[in-house]
């Protein structure tokens, strides 16, 4: 029985079916693969490049990467502070949701783009405090309008960076590399 | 086996963190274990794995009797976790290296993402401080609006212990660089000590001669329990003082 089927595949036909089978697999990872690099789905289709453009600094909407943990997402509070004075936000049909957000009260539920796992704490202050741009990990805003990772938030990664700013320094060296400066 | 000389010569290599537990003010209320359980995230075991002895606590108060029946006596309450030792036996048995020696704050780590759950640690540690998830623990709708967001939520499988609440260390650290200063000692303190009604526990740096917990330690008649075993652990006990 089994020998009979291989004998079939090593006919012209069961290449084609081998052939077409690989395909379809690779295929098929190769789309899960893509669908896992794609930014996600936000309420609002939000043109960081455009904002950026108008000069508005990164820290302006998330002030938190200074201060804390974590950088924040602002509430439309803030994106009606400049929007209530532009003519278009009336009448855009892009800008429909926040409008609607700020009258109904109900807050904008933007979707994370930049998240590591559960067990790792990480602090933006500390980064920023060391002289590291926002950029060097998010990557360049004013090319993008919905943000994206240019990278992928993995440990080596961390590590290359820290090892690297440690430098000759042994005890920023053992403090940067322990593992309960991150996981705990 | 370790000689006695050598207990004492490596006894002068001192941690960074440290405790002092009075025996005779704590009055075994419990207030540390609940405070610790909020504070890290602990899962609620229920009656029936404790009854399997599963029961998952980072601090427990020992209590021990003295003496025959009619004439029992009842030792002082002992609250016993983590002792952080400078020398721990749990480290050099876990094949991932999941339980290592922090350089930086001198603590025994558990790195719960690196842990397969050999349990080795827990059954090489002589203090019975550490805790094993046998489940993915349940927590009904009230209680998983109290997660702490600083502390990692451990899955089924992985070890736990005592950390010294290394969250708050860590949060002290960053408040005090951001402002340009050393952290000053008293200014936080472990969960289990801000829940101590009778403030048995003190928490701070051993290191460091001028703080509280050091002159504490100094008193004289401190304990450090299974010191023999050349565990160099961080906690003192004090009893019959």
């Amino acid at each position: 029985m089994i020998k009979r089927f291989f004998d079939w595949l090593k006919q012209p036909l069961g290449l084609i079916a081998v052939g077409i089978a690989v395909l379809t697999l690779f295929s098929i990872a190769a789309y899960g693969l893509y669908t896992t690099q794609q930014p996600p789905e936000q309420p609002i289709q939000f043109p960081h490049k455009t904002h950026v453009a108008f000069g508005i600094q990164c820290l302006y909407c998330h002030p938190g990467a200074a201060r804390g943990p974590a950088a924040g997402i602002p509430t439309q509070a803030k994106c009606w502070g400049c929007h209530n004075q532009i003519v278009k936000t009336q009448t855009s049909l892009l800008l429909a949701p926040l409008k609607e957000a700020v009258e109904s009260g109900t807050p904008i539920e933007w979707v994370p783009v930049a998240q590591v796992p559960d067990f790792v704490q990480f602090n933006h202050r500390a980064h920023i405090a060391a002289g590291q741009n926002c950029e060097n990990c998010h990557g360049d805003m004013t090319k993008v309008n919905i943000a994206e990772n240019p990278q992928v938030f993995n440990m080596g990664w961390c590590l290359d960076c820290h090892v690297k700013n440690a430098g000759e320094d042994h005890v920023k060296l053992v403090k940067l590399t322990d593992c309960g400066t991150c996981h705990y | 086996m370790i000689r006695p000389e050598e207990i004492k010569m490596s006894a002068e290599h001192v941690g960074k963190w440290g405790m002092v537990i009075d025996q005779d003010i704590c009055t075994g209320c419990q207030a540390c274990v609940a405070a610790c359980a909020m504070e890290n995230n602990i899962s609620f075991v229920g009656e029936k794995d404790s009854g399997y002895g599963r029961s998952m606590h980072w601090i427990r108060i020992e209590r021990f009797w003295e003496g025959e029946y009619p004439e029992v006596k009842m030792t002082p309450n002992q609250p016993m976790l983590c002792q952080q030792c400078n020398s721990a036996t749990c480290e050099p048995v876990c094949p991932a290296f999941a339980t290592v020696h922090s350089q930086a704050e001198q603590l025994n780590l558990q790195i719960y993402n690196r842990c397969v759950g050999t349990r080795y640690c827990g059954n090489n540690c002589p203090y019975q401080v550490r805790s094993f998830n046998w489940r993915d623990y349940e927590r009904p709708e009230p209680l998983s609006n109290q997660l702490n967001p600083d502390v990692t939520v451990r899955r089924m499988g992985v070890m736990e212990k005592c950390t010294f609440c290394i969250q708050r260390i860590h949060k002290a650290q960053d408040k005090a660089k951001a402002e340009g200063r050393e952290v000053v000692d008293g200014e936080f303190t472990t969960a289990c000590a801000q829940a101590c009604p009778a403030s048995a526990i003190t928490f701070g740096r051993v290191d460091d001669p001028e703080s509280l917990v050091s002159q504490l330690a100094q008193r004289g008649h401190g304990l450090k329990h299974l010191e023999e075993l050349g565990t160099l652990p961080n906690v003192t006990y004090f009893k019959g003082g």
